[in-house]
This record gives C-alpha cells, sequence and structure tokens, in this order.
C-alpha cells in the first residue's frame, strides 16, 4: 500500500494555486499562518466526455418549478442537441489536451480548430467580442432560430446562460435586454431576414431563460429581486399595441415578478427556520428528511470559540461576512465598542483539528462552508493567534464499539448512494462555474458543492476513523472486510464519490500502515481491493477512473473533486479575455463540461425507501458521521494498535 | 467527545428571558446589557484551582426555548453543579424550572451530592410575582440551596457561584476573590483546602 504522501493529494497530484480562495490567508496578521488548507479540489487536465448521449433530452435536476415551458422544445430539437454534443465526442481528440500532466496522454490530440467548432455550432462560432457584444450576437442567433428550426442556438444560449457571470454583471445583462427590447430593430445587413417581432420574442426568450437559471439567486437580492421582470413586463405592456401576440409573455412576466417578490419576502421572513449545518445542531429528524439546497440567505447556528476554549453560538446567515460574524459574537460575549478599540479588532480564524490555522480577511463571506470537516472558527485578537491550540475532543479519542457491525454493507452503500444524491442534487449547475471562477462579484458562492466537497472528506476520514478505533485486530480485519465491500457496492451504484472517498480513505497512511490488518485479509478480498483501488491510479491522466466514467450511463455521481479540478485546470489553460473581448470558446467548453455533469444527473437512480427502524437508523448514521480527520491523531491510533519498528 | 477530566461543569438552566445569560455574564465580564439576545448554548471558561490543583470552572449557558433538547440532555448528563434560575416578576418561569429539576434528577439519578441552586433573579424589580418565601419553600421541597439575585445590579452574582462551589463536598472547589470582595464573603469550610479562582 502506498504510504508517505496523502491518498486525495496522491491521486490529483499536481496542486495549483488558483484554487484556495483569492488572497490567500495568514500572511496579513503577521503570524504568517499557513495558508488555509485548500478544500480537496486539485487541478488536473479537464475531463473528456465519451460518454454517448443517452437518448433523452438533458433536463436540469436543479431547476425551479418554472410556470412556463423551457424555451427550447424537448421534441423535435432532442435529437440535436445530442447531435451536437456527440459530433463533439466524435472529435473528442481535438479538444484540448492534458497540458499540466507530467504524462501527455497520446490520446490528447490537437487544440480544438475552428472548423470543428463550426460543426457544433452550424454556423461560425462566436468570435471573441465584448460582452455586451457577446449578448447581441445571442440575441441574433436565438432570433434566426425561431424562424428555422433547428438549436444551434440552443447551445449558444446555454453556454451563455451558464457561463455569463465571467464576464457580464446581472445588472449589465438585464441593462442590455431591456435596451435591446425597447430598440425596434429591423434585420441588419448581412443577416438573414427577421423583423422587430422576432426580435423581440428573442429578448424575451433570453430574459426567461436568465429568470429560470437564476432565479434563486435573483430572491437573495432582497427589494430589488423582482425589478427586472418588472421592467421588463412595462416595456412589453407598452408594446402590446403594436405586438399582440407577445400578451402571454406580458403575463409570464407578471407572475415572474410575483414569484420573486414573494420569495423575497419570505426570505426576510425571521420564522424561517434555523437550517442545521453543524453537527451540534443537528437534529436526527432534520438529517431523516431529503436534503435541500443551501442558500445565502439561510440562517445556521455556529459555535464560535475563544482562544481559552469557550464559545458561544451565533445566528447567522450562511453568506454573512467575516465582520457581521464578529459583530455577532462580541455583542454575545458584551464587548463594548470602546473594549474593542482599545483591544484591536478581533480576527476571525479557522483551527483545523490538527492545529493549523487561516485568518479570514474582515470582507469575506460565506465561510462557513468552506470548513474542513473538524474545524472550528476562533474569534480572538491578533497577538492571540500563536495561542490557539485545536479543542480537546481533536486532539484526543477514545475508543469504542463501531455500529458498522450491525450494519449490512449493501445498507451502508445504499445509504451513502441516497446521501450523495441528494447533496449532488442540491448543486445548482452555476455553483460549479461559479467555484472555479471566483470572480470580483462576491454575491453568491457555491455553498453546496463545498458542502458535497467537504463530504468527500469526512467519508474518507470516516474509514480511517472506524478502523483505527477498533481494538482488537479480528474485529478490525472485518472492518476492512466490509469498507471494500461497500466500496465495490458504491461502484456498482455508480456512486463514484463516496467509490473513490472509501478507496482513498483506506489508503490513509495511518491505515495502509497496518501490515498485521492487511495480511489477516483473505486473498479474495486483497485481489479485490487491489482492483478497486487501481481505479484511483492517477496516471495517465487518471485514465482507469476516466475509462470507468465514460462506460456509465446516467445516473452517475461523479468524483467531484475530480471534476473540479478538471474544470479548474480549463480555466488556467486559457485566457478568459483577449483584452476586452471575450474568449467565448472558453466558455463554450466551460459550458460542455457542465453540460456532462448535467447528463451524469438527468435521471434519478433508484434508491429503495424503507421506514423499519434498522433501516432509519443505518439512514441517520450515514448522515451523521463523526469523524477524526486529525492526521496526526490518525496515526497515534494506528501506532498504538501495530507499534512502529524500530 | 472527551472531556478534560478535571473541568468543573456549572450548568445554567431556566425558562427564556429569566436572566441566565446576564447572571453568568455578570460573573464572567462584569458587565450588564439591556438588550436580549437568546441564546442557543454558551459556554465561558475560566481557571481555578481545585484542590491544590488548577482547574477550569466551566459555565454553560443554555437556551430558554426547547428547541435542542439532546443538547440539553448531554449539558445535563455532563454537569457537575446546577444553576436553576427564574424570575421573581414571572411565576410561569419558575412553574417551567420543575420538568427541568425532574429531568436533572432523572439523568442524574442520585441528586443528594449534587450541588443544585436555584435563583430567583430580578429581584430588583418592583413587579413581583413570587416571593422569597416561596423559592425559599420550592428549595427546600427539592433540597436544593436558594438565592435571589439581581444581575442588573450586580446583587447576589458572586455570591451565587461561590455559594455553589461550596456545596460541592465531592472535591474542593471554591473561587477566592480579590480582597475587596473577599470581605462580603462568609468563610465556610476554611480548614478544607481551600481553591481559589486566580
Amino acid at each position: 500500500m502506498p504510504a508517505g504522501i496523502k491518498p486525495l493529494e496522491k491521486f490529483l497530484k499536481k496542486q495549483t494555486s488558483a484554487l484556495s480562495r483569492a488572497g490567500g490567508f495568514g500572511d496579513k496578521v503577521g503570524s504568517g499562518g499557513p495558508r488555509r488548507r485548500t478544500s480537496v479540489s486539485r487541478v488536473l487536465p479537464f475531463f473528456r466526455d465519451l460518454s454517448p448521449e443517452s437518448a433523452q433530452p438533458p433536463r436540469e435536476v436543479f431547476s425551479p418549478d418554472a410556470e412556463e415551458t423551457p424555451s427550447w422544445h424537448p421534441g423535435p430539437v432532442s435529437g440535436a442537441p445530442a447531435a451536437a454534443s456527440s459530433s463533439s465526442s466524435s472529435r473528442s481528440d481535438s479538444r484540448s489536451p492534458s497540458l499540466s500532466s507530467d504524462e501527455q496522454s497520446a490520446l490528447e490530440g490537437s487544440l480544438e480548430t475552428p472548423t470543428t467548432a463550426t460543426a457544433a455550432w452550424g454556423e461560425a462560432p462566436l468570435a471573441p467580442d465584448t460582452p455586451e457584444n457577446l449578448v447581441l450576437a445571442l440575441l441574433d442567433s436565438v432570433t434566426a432560430s425561431k424562424r428555422q428550426s433547428g438549436s444551434c442556438a440552443e447551445i449558444l444560449l446555454d453556454d451563455f446562460m451558464l457561463t455569463h457571470p465571467i464576464f457580464l454583471s446581472a445588472d449589465k445583462l438585464q441593462q442590455v435586454l431591456l435596451k435591446e427590447f425597447r430598440a425596434d430593430r429591423k434585420s441588419r445587413e448581412g443577416c438573414r431576414g427577421f423583423d422587430s417581432a422576432d426580435r423581440k420574442q428573442a429578448v424575451l426568450s433570453v430574459a426567461f431563460r436568465y429568470l429560470k437559471m437564476y432565479r434563486h439567486l435573483l430572491q437573495d437580492e432582497g427589494e430589488k429581486s423582482h425589478t427586472f421582470p418588472k421592467e421588463l413586463c412595462a416595456c412589453v405592456v407598452q408594446d402590446l399595441a403594436r405586438y399582440p401576440e407577445l400578451v402571454e409573455e406580458v403575463l409570464k412576466l407578471q407572475r415572474w415578478t410575483e414569484i420573486l417578490q414573494d420569495q423575497a419576502l419570505e426570505e426576510s421572513d425571521s420564522k424561517k427556520p434555523v437550517r442545521p449545518l453543524f453537527r451540534h445542531f443537528r437534529r436526527v429528524d432534520a438529517c431523516l428528511q431529503p436534503r435541500e439546497a443551501f442558500r445565502g440567505s439561510d440562517e445556521i447556528f455556529c459555535r464560535v470559540y475563544t482562544p481559552d476554549h469557550s464559545y458561544v453560538t451565533i445566528r447567522s446567515r450562511l453568506s454573512s461576512s467575516v465582520q457581521e460574524i464578529l459583530a455577532l459574537v462580541s455583542e454575545k460575549l458584551q464587548y463594548s465598542e470602546e473594549q474593542e478599540g482599545q483591544q484591536g479588532a478581533m480576527v476571525l480564524v479557522a483551527v483545523t483539528s490538527s492545529g493549523e490555522k487561516a485568518v479570514f480577511r474582515p470582507s469575506e463571506d460565506s465561510v462557513f462552508t468552506t470548513l474542513g470537516v473538524n474545524t472550528h472558527l476562533f474569534a480572538c485578537e491578533p497577538e492571540r493567534l500563536g495561542a490557539l491550540v485545536p479543542l480537546p475532543e481533536e486532539i484526543h479519542w477514545s475508543p469504542g464499539d463501531s455500529r458498522l457491525h450491525d450494519m449490512s454493507a449493501e445498507e451502508v452503500a445504499n445509504q451513502l448512494l441516497a446521501f450523495d444524491w441528494e447533496l449532488f442534487s442540491c448543486v445548482h449547475e452555476v455553483e460549479f462555474v461559479r467555484y472555479v471562477f471566483r470572480g470580483e462579484e462576491a454575491r453568491w458562492r457555491p455553498l453546496n458543492l463545498e458542502l458535497v466537497l467537504q463530504r468527500c472528506s469526512e467519508v474518507q476520514h470516516w474509514v480511517g476513523t472506524e478502523i483505527l478505533q477498533c481494538q482488537s485486530l479480528p474485529k478490525r480485519g472485518q472492518l476492512l472486510r466490509k469498507f471494500i465491500k461497500i466500496a465495490a457496492l458504491c461502484k456498482q451504484n455508480q456512486d463514484l464519490l463516496s467509490f473513490l472517498s472509501v478507496v482513498l480513505g483506506l489508503n490513509n497512511p495511518a491505515l495502509s500502515r497496518l501490515r498485521q490488518t492487511w495480511e489477516g485479509l483473505p486473498s479474495k478480498f486483497k485481489k479485490q481491493f487491489q482492483q478497486l483501488e487501481s481505479i484511483s491510479d492517477p496516471s495517465r491522466n487518471h485514465k482507469s477512473y476516466r475509462d470507468l466514467l465514460s462506460s456509465l450511463r446516467p445516473p452517475i455521481i461523479p468524483f467531484t473533486p475530480l471534476l473540479l479540478k478538471d474544470l479548474t485546470f480549463l480555466h488556467e489553460s486559457s485566457k478568459t479575455f483577449h483584452g476586452p473581448l471575450v474568449n467565448f470558446e472558453k466558455m463554450h467548453k466551460v459550458a460542455e463540461m457542465v453540460r456532462t455533469i448535467r447528463r451524469y444527473r438527468s435521471s434519478p437512480p433508484n434508491l429503495d425507501t424503507d421506514s423499519t427502524p434498522s433501516y432509519l437508523q443505518t439512514k441517520a448514521f450515514v448522515r451523521q458521521l463523526q469523524v477524526i480527520d486529525n492526521q496526526n491523531l490518525l496515526f497515534n491510533m494506528s501506532y498504538k494498535l501495530e507499534p512502529k519498528d524500530t | 467527545m472527551p472531556e478534560q477530566s478535571n473541568d468543573y461543569r456549572v450548568v445554567v438552566f431556566g425558562a427564556a428571558g429569566v436572566g441566565k445569560s446576564s447572571l453568568v455574564l455578570r460573573f464572567v465580564r462584569g458587565t450588564f446589557r439591556e438588550t436580549y439576545i437568546p441564546t442557543v448554548e454558551d459556554t465561558y471558561r475560566q481557571v481555578i484551582s481545585c484542590d491544590k490543583n488548577i482547574c477550569t470552572l466551566q459555565i454553560t449557558d443554555t437556551t430558554g426555548s426547547h428547541q435542542f433538547p439532546a443538547m440539553q440532555r448531554l449539558s445535563m448528563s455532563k454537569g457537575h453543579a446546577f444553576i436553576l434560575v427564574y424570575s421573581v416578576s414571572s411565576k410561569q418561569s419558575m412553574e417551567e424550572l420543575q420538568p427541568i429539576y425532574e429531568q436533572i434528577c432523572q439523568i442524574k439519578g442520585d441528586i443528594q451530592n449534587i450541588p443544585i441552586m436555584l435563583v430567583g433573579n430580578k429581584c430588583d424589580e418592583t413587579q413581583r410575582e413570587v416571593e422569597a418565601s416561596v423559592g425559599e419553600s420550592l428549595a427546600s421541597k427539592w433540597k436544593c440551596s436558594f438565592m435571589e439575585t439581581s444581575a442588573k445590579m450586580n446583587y447576589n452574582v458572586q455570591e451565587l457561584f461561590q455559594e455553589l462551589l461550596n456545596l460541592e463536598k465531592r472535591r474542593t472547589v471554591s473561587l477566592q476573590l480579590d480582597g475587596k470582595k473577599s470581605k462580603q464573603l462568609k468563610k465556610k469550610d476554611r480548614p478544607k483546602g481551600k481553591c481559589s479562582l486566580m
């Protein structure tokens, strides 16, 4: 078994700087604490999608129940996006190569050429252009497609919708759309004939698509949330005399205005229940409910500690800034403003279970979901940074009997699948884009995606925790066998998130050094583990994993850290802007990756439900794992079980 | 989760708004605030010495609502001493202590050796609903100690915690306050080795 470097890092090989949050930590406050342990994603060449298109049209799993039909029609058009994608997969060798890996895969070929890109779009691809011109080009394309069937515009529209926050603020987009609606555009020189009515319909199509996709983010805007549909509605009403056919759109816009307004009101209603996030505030009944996506406006409880390990529990929005959090803590501790001034402002610090520290900047927000599994928030004066030590519960442990002995591998794997599916489904498509393209606009963060990554880490450490807590050698062997079986079942369930997390967990160096425990494995299990482990082989750009992934049909839960690594590589390997012009080909590639994720989620898995006590117990157990993620402690536990050879 | 074995854990219970946080903060930080911020659970730690060793006084301020029954049960089972607070201006708040007391008894089994203090807070309030004698009689029914306090006026707050620690017979814990205040305290149990708040 490999030892030495952490399994996940070995798996993901290269690290890039892009993945730590912009700015890094620790340096500002002088003590120079180490950078926050970045979330587990790292960069690798982006994933090449080899999966043949499924027959179904892609459906967004995370989509609001919009009243109107999607702006593209599943029927005749379903062939087209499929065709486009499979044509792109057939020219898979022309997608961008793996550049960062030191092992160039022979299969990865040359850069995408304009001619092949044309094949995907059916017309000339969008050349680099200013953000505003891109909107116009999009509108032209959508207008043209209303005249003729064919969904070339659909891909462009999808590309644009998924990626526009990268290069165009919401305000600006809304402005341009309103302006374009008001303008009476006739067909321009050289364009196919279209008239004002078509153009206006195109603006509305794009607007509806935008509302549908960004609904939840708009809702978080509070008062401003519904101004866009409202204004647009007013414009359409003004034109009703000339374009009476637009009356339906007026109704739709009114509906949207209501939806956004109502939701915004609901958000501000303080009676909204506080959602459980951190483990102290979890309730069994809540954890048995299907998981709902977290929003920035959701409130949670969180403990914030002081250097002596006193703590206060604050109630805060997920999206709160560090400044706001510190204000809440101050208030609780009854620090007067004068005292604060004297002491110097407090700082907020994340302390991992092994004692690593990362200081937040006051302007940062949405920090709660970025914490490691057993990382805690501390508030202290800057001078006391060096005195911060992890909580006792993170550096001590007591042996206990695993509850896993009473659960079957099948039950556990099924519950892992159910939970992973819920967690993965909660991630909005734009979160994937957002995770990688962290712009200046800190309006919202990929919270649910961060929680998926946290879960990954949690499952990995769970494996080690269970086995290393087990004092008896034969029982440890049993647990080992059970985990190998669980991993195999996860793979069978196409839950690659838990599959690889368990495999990587089994490769934790504190575990893999337990020679006696591993030697006690029957050869059948050893072989099985070797096979499973081989999927985690990072060589040749994770060929084993990618081959497996490409052989699967939805529903698939991918191993998300690798997916993000690919996205990040894509981001790093080409520029977003050439001067003022947006590199839309890059946007298209990003969107392609998101469409891949969409395909994975395009059909739900088969989940049995039950309500027997044992079923519910297993379910609650899987959803409330208690793990040790302090690697030093895991090593100590390991040495106690099998002392180091001296 | 492992707790430090030399912690001395005091837990404060009571209905919402009776002044638990005010009492704790008055004791820990010496401050008082009029604004009401509902507590979920806060814990304050202070080094004290005990049996000629150092240990930590850990005071847990709990929620007055019933949001987290599991958290409540956990703090009951881990606690060494308990402060049950009501407000003298609310008869109902005293009644709400009954189920809490019962739950402590249930979880602890034998409460004979467990220091419990019944506290009537807000004794500065003019609109009283509960007379001191009523508090005394409840305390004698429960076989625990009783005190009236005012966090606002800083009346009897230090004494409350001092007395509570004095009740602890299983080990010797107490607060040694600075010269000025110690005059106000009765020095009981002087012959026993004393623990002091540093």
